[in-house]
């Protein structure tokens, strides 16, 4: 009887330990269409990021004991290498950090200073040459922020060093990789700029010519950088010998930036702004990143509108998101600056009453015609450029950090020797010499980077951020309607068809629109009195975001791709 | 090895001569230095074929917005079919002005007696509405057609130089248009 009765209770107790194993998810593969929407899953931490090599070297560090941080710059430093066309040393950046232990947000603005000489009539009096010398010339160049931005956050949340943050990225430098069709596109596209300013011996030239996808692209100069920066520490690259082959290569462009500039740098923590929208928390970047604070704007905006019932992308939605992102380019024009310098009111254009103002000024039945609240640069950038990388690993701390060089290959211009891209943000000051946001010395160039941290319930929620210039904001948004108001996957409202609006001087410029939008909503809007201009059906004008949905109740982690560029995820 | 690259040249170019036209023994088009290269479209191809047009040692000026005048001195006009927004917008275009440019050079080259030579480099990436016009309405124009292979995809090119009788030339690479390029010009 107690022979039976032990082994009855064994019998139990090996049934319940098997019972309580960890249930071993299986992870689907992604599809061969890129198009096709495709979660990534996984349970323990999760990077996505542009390039596979990237999320790879992002993984690696988190199975290897670095928390979100670490993985967050190794994928920082892997993208110069694998996506150097995106962002690099040459740039600059923002990161949201999320510390799960103290439930803190806070940002890290390492955003490009332009140099003491920048003056605000800098590039206007270049008159008709004016485009060249704000991109491709030496006076294009800002003070590059990205290298002592990720020290800072290495140093002061991360756990590794700069070697061991950026080992992944020399090995991916060296060895080379084939390039994908969006980096052969895009090399292409920018052939005539990096013909002239790096040279046809350039690395970002193969034998004088783009690359083909498929062909291997290699950068050992970058590779040898990266290395000295490891031993040496960042002073090499903001006082040391780079730093003079930095001023040598803007200088010998015409370009007005001293080694004084460079060793006056210095990257700075902030409060994240928050905004609330149907029951959810976003923490997002003050200015003067303003991607953040005009997702907020244009999420109040619409938070009382009945979304759902209109239903997605019909013409009900799209003409009143449209509406509401052209009076906001309106105060972006009139206050977006350096909060250094300018005072910017915040708080009243993030208010929930300043959303119900400019709600009362858009009428269902036709547009608004004019848009009163100030002017926009005449030249309105088509730039696509940038990239994100999102992180969280096994203790719930978060990462969205977005960076860049500005345009595809920024300037084109590559210090000797040393393989990487120099930054054209100065572009991003205004061209009006008395906008708030025009060239001054050792002012920050507004950027409309967004990276933001989605909180619901009080626990994070979602992670996101996209490159794309001016329609990152509006690109952000239409993920977040996606997902809260239509229900879509994280994926599924990644790749859902996109649209953008804009002003310039107050007046209303057309819808510019991906053509998977069915024909008769183009027909509807056409007749509210939209001008409507198609793009290509998975067009990176509107950006390449990256996602990460984390469902705490199911014990997973999403991980979401944009198939506008190479963005993938990598889970474990 | 120049001597086995040259010879497979001249056997690719045979076979698209040979593969487009309805005798096998038609003679190949007649093409002279120097080179005027300019833009249909206005895409960065133009500079690539300046490039191509250097390491083929073929004389060679670049012109992306070449007009009748540009011609004067040159033996061969060679159009770039490519179009690009971003390019046309630099150049202070619109489709139309570049219509215009385009027909308006055609008919001087025409005048002239100056052969087209018509290229497509940017393969299947550069192909979409804007550049396949301009394909349909110029390359019938050309003597001769030297594209990368990937940007036939669906036969356009070899229907219209088929319909024309224009030779073909399809080349895997935008690189392996050196080759071609040397041998037409015999170099």
């Amino acid at each position: 009887m107690k022979r039976a009765a032990a082994i009855f209770f064994f019998t139990i107790a090996l049934l319940t330990a098997f019972s309580c194993r960890p249930q071993k998810i299986r992870m689907p593969e992604p599809p061969q269409d890129r198009h096709v929407p495709f979660n990534y899953v996984a349970t323990k931490g999760m990077v996505v990021a542009a390039h596979p090599l990237a999320a790879e070297a992002g993984l690696d560090m988190l199975k290897g004991g670095g928390n979100a941080v670490d993985a967050a710059i190794a994928t920082a430093f892997a993208l110069n290498a694998a996506e150097p066309f995106a962002s690099g040393l040459g740039g600059s950046g923002f990161m949201v950090i999320y510390l799960a232990k103290a439930k803190k947000v806070t940002v890290v603005n390492f955003r490009e200073k332009a140099p003491a000489a920048a003056r605000p009539t800098m590039f206007t009096e270049k008159g008709e040459k004016q485009a060249e010398w704000r991109q491709e010339r030496g006076t294009a160049v800002g003070v590059p922020g990205m290298l002592a931005g990720w020290n800072y956050a290495l140093k002061k949340y991360g756990t590794k060093s700069l070697a061991e943050a950026s080992a992944r990225a020399v090995e991916i430098a060296e060895k080379g990789f084939p390039v994908s069709a969006t980096f052969s596109q895009i090399n292409k596209d920018e052939y005539e700029k990096l013909l002239k300013n790096a040279g046809e011996d350039s690395c970002y030239l193969n034998s004088g010519i783009p690359y083909e996808p498929g062909e291997v692209f290699k950068n050992p100069e970058l590779a040898a950088t990266l290395r000295l920066i490891g031993a040496k520490g960042i002073d090499e690259f903001y006082k040391g010998e780079i730093a003079k082959k930095i001023v040598a290569a803007v200088r010998a462009k015409d370009g007005i930036m001293t080694l004084e500039d460079l060793a006056a740098y210095q990257p700075v923590e902030v409060e994240p702004i928050k905004g609330t929208y149907k029951g959810h928390t976003i923490y997002t970047l003050p200015p003067p990143g303003t991607g953040g604070f005009h997702i907020i704007q244009l999420l109040n905006v619409a938070e009382n509108w009945p979304l759902k019932d209109w239903g997605h992308n019909t013409p009900a939605t799209i003409h009143h998101l449209s509406e509401t992102m052209r009076f906001i380019f309106a105060d972006k024009d009139h206050y977006d600056g350096d909060p250094d310098y300018v005072s910017i009111p915040v708080a009243e254009l993030i208010s929930k009453d300043y959303a119900k103002e400019i709600r009362s000024k858009i009428s269902a039945e036709k547009t608004a015609g004019t848009y009163p609240y100030g002017r926009f640069d005449k030249v309105q950038d088509e730039k696509e450029n940038t990239t994100h990388i999102g992180v969280i690993d096994k203790d719930g701390n978060i990462v969205a950090l977005t960076q860049s060089i500005n345009d595809f290959f920024g300037t084109g211009i590559v210090p000797e020797g040393t393989g990487f891209l120099l930054n054209d943000h100065m572009a991003d000051f205004s061209t009006d010499p008395n906008s708030p946001n025009a060239p001054r010395p050792n002012r920050r160039p507004v950027s409309n980077m967004g990276p933001l941290i989605m909180f619901k319930d009080g626990k994070p929620f979602l992670v996101l951020g996209s490159p794309g210039g001016t329609r990152i904001f509006s690109s952000l948004s239409q993920i977040i309607f996606n997902i809260i108001d239509f229900g879509m996957s994280l994926d599924e409202a990644i790749e859902a068809p996109r649209f953008f609006s804009y002003t310039t001087e107050g007046k209303a410029r057309p819808i510019s629109i991906e053509p998977r939008i069915p024909e008769a909503v183009l027909k509807a809007l056409e007749k509210l009195g939209h001008k409507i201009t198609p793009k290509e059906p998975y067009d990176k004008y509107f950006g390449g975001a990256q996602g990460i949905m984390i469902l705490p109740d199911k014990k997973l982690i999403y991980g979401g791709a944009d198939s506008r560029r190479d963005g993938v995820g990598a889970g474990y | 090895m120049n001597m086995w690259r040259t010879l497979i040249a001249n056997l690719i170019i045979f076979c698209g001569i040979a593969a487009s036209s309805p005798a096998v023994q038609t003679a190949p088009p007649a093409f002279e230095l120097p080179l005027l290269i300019t833009s249909a479209g206005q895409s960065a191809d133009v500079s690539i074929a300046s490039m191509l047009a250097k390491k083929a040692e073929l004389t060679a000026t670049l012109s992306k917005l070449a007009t009748g005048k540009d011609l004067e001195n040159h033996k061969t006009l060679v159009l770039v079919l490519g179009a690009s927004m971003k390019g046309l917008g630099s150049a202070g275009l619109d489709t139309d002005k570049e219509y215009e440019r385009i027909r308006a050079l055609l008919a001087e080259a025409k005048k002239k007696n100056i052969p087209v030579l018509c290229l497509h480099l940017g393969g299947e990436q550069r192909r979409g509405e804007l550049t396949d016009k301009m394909i349909e309405e110029f390359l019938p124009s050309a003597k001769m057609a030297l594209i990368v292979k990937s940007g036939n995809k669906d036969g356009l090119f070899t229907k219209i130089c088929k319909e024309k009788n224009i030779p073909l030339v399809e080349i895997e690479k935008t690189l392996d248009t050196v080759e071609p390029l040397k041998s037409i010009f015999k170099k």
